[in-house]
């Protein structure tokens, strides 16, 4: 049961050479075309620090909601949880890049625009890198926290260490419900600048969630392909892809709400946001993103047949890997490039960026042992029928 | 390998399968107690006072209300959404532990599920009487008819609703009679007297409880079970949307749907608890509704009194974000502060903060003040709905329309009485129906501490 994972050599080389290839990218991008090069910048750092929070948030749920049959599976949201400090380091590049993202950003902008004016005591420079500092800091911290106790855990059988996390849980929940808005519209929402939408944080933390669902599962499966989870059997599949489904219908609803309530009291200040993402190139990637997000798992994951199968849950979260990227392009691109083109700034530092996610997450369950041990839920975890 | 050392134990007492049976249909075998008749009197003065008004407004008309041309909607709407909030939770509860496997939801879903039923049949009253020509009320339904080209607006959010909510009715009490089906069985198999034999044998449609009969009875649970959970998250977002899909400041906003549907488990939730503990103290179930149930509930109104509370942070916030002066206007000088400051502080306290208090483990053992709060959390929603509607309408973009408004006598006899009938039908429930799930509770029963 105390199996380690091992990362192969030639893995890591590969991974590696991913990173080098964003990085060259990030680097030849900034020379050729800052602007679309920082906008993907924006979209890898936010897509990760999504997939992150969901998964920690997924970590805590389970705890909070005493739920058994995931207990062999937490050193995975654990592991993902220790990209946290890198990309709290990533992100604070984009101070050198804040202009060509945010209009809001520019000086002297405010001069000419009284809701600019209105809004910069919240949306000015210092105090947007202040924010973020403020967040990561919390989350590094709890997401440490939250890894300690449970790999000390491992040492020592005593359950108040299980009650210490279920505590951390609720804290970082609360942290969380807070911080994980404000962020959503620093980063996200002030692209826009004379858009907003009440909705939008709660709409980009379910994304997250349901996202990180389904890299949890992805892992999972792939590392049971590779001989580890040996216990690993169908109700678990289908307990991961029940959570895929529920989640994607809870993000169908909340895209379809923010929509229709948009659409349905046509504010021209509102509309404008959807008025230029169904037009032209973008309508693509519009219908696209629900297609991806909502249609597949959903008709796919319904079937009894199909939802406990390990091939179709691969399938479904490379889809819904594919649908996150696609969906924060919609977000972001927009208001920031302002043209559709996909290219190979893109493809380049997207793939740098999910190499050092994919690098550090597997150094980090190498690392750590893959099953945690004297969890109190561990046998009914593992003799889940 | 259900684990109750840490979840804590689902039924204490070491009972034995018939212990359970006794113990929960003592109160149907027995005459009730005095308390029993005077509830049921005080129930039957409420109704009194109902139907009155119900008789001002039929006769009358709407004119009978408090309303006034700015104000056109009051204590109607809010009644109307705070009960189908109440109606809610019993559902989500019941259903979202269903499909999460919490297998603590068998001793309080049976209660829950009654209290939506009950509680929609009040909410839909209000819509009802609101039509103002009640002879004209089946206008509502699409049906091909006389009245030439003239259909019902189907872009309507209003028209929504009606099936909305008659989805969801007939879904929910659906729900919760087919798992009450094998408990009538039961009572049906050891009553002594002939005429109770027969209603209840007729209402248990001929269970006999074979393996075939089981299979059933648990597909078809699963079946309405996964698809009220989308029904549940449907009807109050509509309700939502009779609002949002306006364009009045402080109800067009994008979030309002899932807010409502979170405030409405709230509020359903803390309404589930206060009946727990009634129920507990009266009958003394304490076995089967045990500190580790009610401690769970209470964990869970934090977590969804915190979705609360960012919610109406995030709304406070958007409205100064946006800089648009009616939102500015609506938020800071009509709700935090200005004339109904009362309302919105009433609420932020019992809907945000005082549910926070169940963070401490002291708090929630000691049942007096979680007593205490779930009618807080109660009176809370009831003003978040007040401080949406009435803030709103009193005060929107043209100062001369601005108007106050109070309702009159017919308006709150409507809200009691509306009270009395959810009260007497509980008190019917408890007298004549298993109130915690038989078959369910028995189903629980053998998981022990294993270590």
């Amino acid at each position: 049961m105390d199996e380690n994972y091992s990362v192969s050599p030639t893995f890591k080389f590969i991974i590696l050479g991913i990173v080098f290839v964003g990085i060259i990218t990030i680097g030849l991008g900034l020379y050729i075309n800052p602007e679309k090069t920082w906008a993907n910048f924006l979209l890898s750092n936010y897509y990760f620090i999504s997939i992150i929070v969901g998964a920690t948030f997924f970590l805590a749920i389970q705890y909070i909601t005493q739920s058994g049959w995931s207990a062999m599976f937490i050193r995975i949201p654990h592991a993902i949880g220790m990209y946290m400090p890198v990309a709290a380091i990533t992100i604070l590049f984009l101070i050198f890049g804040m202009h060509s993202i945010y209009h809001w950003s520019i000086p002297g902008v405010a001069e000419h625009s009284p809701e600019i004016e209105h809004k910069s005591p919240y949306l000015n420079i210092p105090f947007f890198f202040i924010r973020l500092v403020i967040i990561f800091a919390l989350w590094i911290l709890m997401t440490w926290l939250l890894r300690k106790t449970s790999l000390k855990e491992d040492h020592e059988s005593n359950l108040k260490y299980f009650y210490k996390s279920e505590y951390y849980s609720k804290i970082y929940i609360f942290i969380l419900a807070i911080t994980f808005s404000l962020l959503t519209f620093d980063l996200i929402m002030s692209i826009d600048v004379y858009w907003f939408s009440t909705v939008f944080a709660v709409k980009n933390f379910v994304s997250g969630f349901y996202h990180a669902v389904s890299v949890i599962t992805l892992i999972v499966i792939l590392l049971n392909r590779n001989g580890y989870f040996r216990d690993l059997n169908k109700t678990h599949l289908r307990y991961f892809s029940r959570y895929i489904f529920i989640l994607g219908i809870i993000w169908a609803y909340l895209w379809f709400i923010q929509y229709l309530l948009i659409w349905f009291a046509n504010i021209q200040e509102e509309t404008i946001y959807y008025v230029i993402r169904t037009e032209g190139k973008w309508k693509t990637f519009f219908f696209l993103n629900i297609i991806l997000n909502w249609a597949i798992p959903f008709s796919i994951l319904l079937p009894a047949r199909t939802n406990a199968n390990k091939l179709v849950l691969i399938f479904i979260s490379i889809i819904l890997i594919i649908g996150h990227w696609v969906d924060l392009y919609l977000q972001i691109m927009p208001g920031s490039v302002g043209e559709f083109n996909i290219g190979y700034i893109e493809i380049g530092v997207f793939a740098g960026f999910s190499g050092l996610f994919i690098f550090i997450v597997s150094r980090a369950l190498g690392r750590i042992p893959l099953i945690p041990k004297n969890h109190p839920y561990l046998g009914e975890s593992i003799n889940l029928h | 390998m259900y684990n109750t050392e840490i979840r804590g134990p689902l039924i204490t007492g070491d009972k034995t399968f018939h212990q359970v049976t006794e113990d929960i249909c003592h109160p149907i075998d027995r005459k009730p107690g005095y308390w029993w008749y005077f509830v049921l009197l005080l129930c039957l003065g409420a109704l009194v006072y109902g139907s009155w008004a119900l008789k001002i407004t039929v006769k009358d008309g709407i004119g009978s209300w408090g309303l006034n041309n700015s104000v056109s909607w009051g204590w109607g709407i809010i009644n109307f959404v705070w009960w189908i909030g109440i109606g809610h939770a019993g559902t989500a509860f019941s259903i979202f532990l269903l499909i999460l496997e919490q297998k603590w939801r068998t001793s309080i879903n049976r209660a829950a599920e009654l209290m939506t039923v009950v509680a929609v049949i009040c909410a839909v009253h209000f819509p009802i009487l609101h039509i103002g020509r009640l002879w004209d009320g089946f206008f509502i339904f699409p049906y091909p008819n006389t009245r030439g080209p003239l259909w019902l607006n189907f872009n309507s959010p209003l028209f929504w609703d009606v099936i909305a909510i008659f989805a969801y009715f007939v879904a929910s009490s659906l729900f919760w009679y087919v798992g009450m089906i094998p408990d009538l069985a039961t009572i049906r198999d050891r009553t002594t007297s002939k005429i109770k034999k027969a209603i209840y044998g007729f209402f248990s449609f001929g269970w006999v409880g074979s393996s075939q009969d089981w299979l059933r009875l648990e597909t078809l649970n699963w079946l309405i079970g996964g698809l009220i959970a989308a029904l549940v998250v449907s009807v109050h977002s509509i309700v939502a949307l009779d609002f949002a899909t306006s364009i009045l400041p402080g109800w067009h906003s994008t979030i309002f749907p899932p807010y409502f549907v979170v405030g409405a488990i709230l509020s359903g939730f803390a309404m589930v608890i206060t009946l727990m503990i009634i129920i507990r103290k009266i009958y003394k179930l304490n076995d089967y509704i045990t500190d580790s149930h009610l401690n769970a509930i209470c964990k869970i109104l934090i977590f969804i009194s915190l979705i609360m509370g960012t919610a109406y942070a995030t709304e406070i916030f958007i409205a100064w974000y946006s800089d648009n002066e009616y939102e500015m206007f609506t938020f800071f000088h009509n709700r935090v502060t200005g004339d109904y400051n009362k309302a919105f502080w009433v609420m932020i306290l019992s809907n945000a903060i005082l549910p926070q208090l169940f963070w401490f483990k002291k708090i929630r053992k000691n049942l007096t003040i979680v007593f205490i709060i779930s009618i807080c959390i109660n009176i809370g929603m009831w003003f978040e709905r007040y401080v949406i509607v009435v803030t709103s309408l009193t005060k929107d973009f043209f100062p001369s329309n601005w108007t106050d408004y109070s309702p009159t006598g017919v308006e709150v006899g409507l809200f009691v009485g509306t009270f009395g009938f959810f009260i007497l039908c509980i008190l019917l429930f408890f007298r004549y129906l298993p109130m915690i799930s038989i078959h369910e509770v028995k189903g629980v029963l053998k998981y022990k501490i294993n270590k």
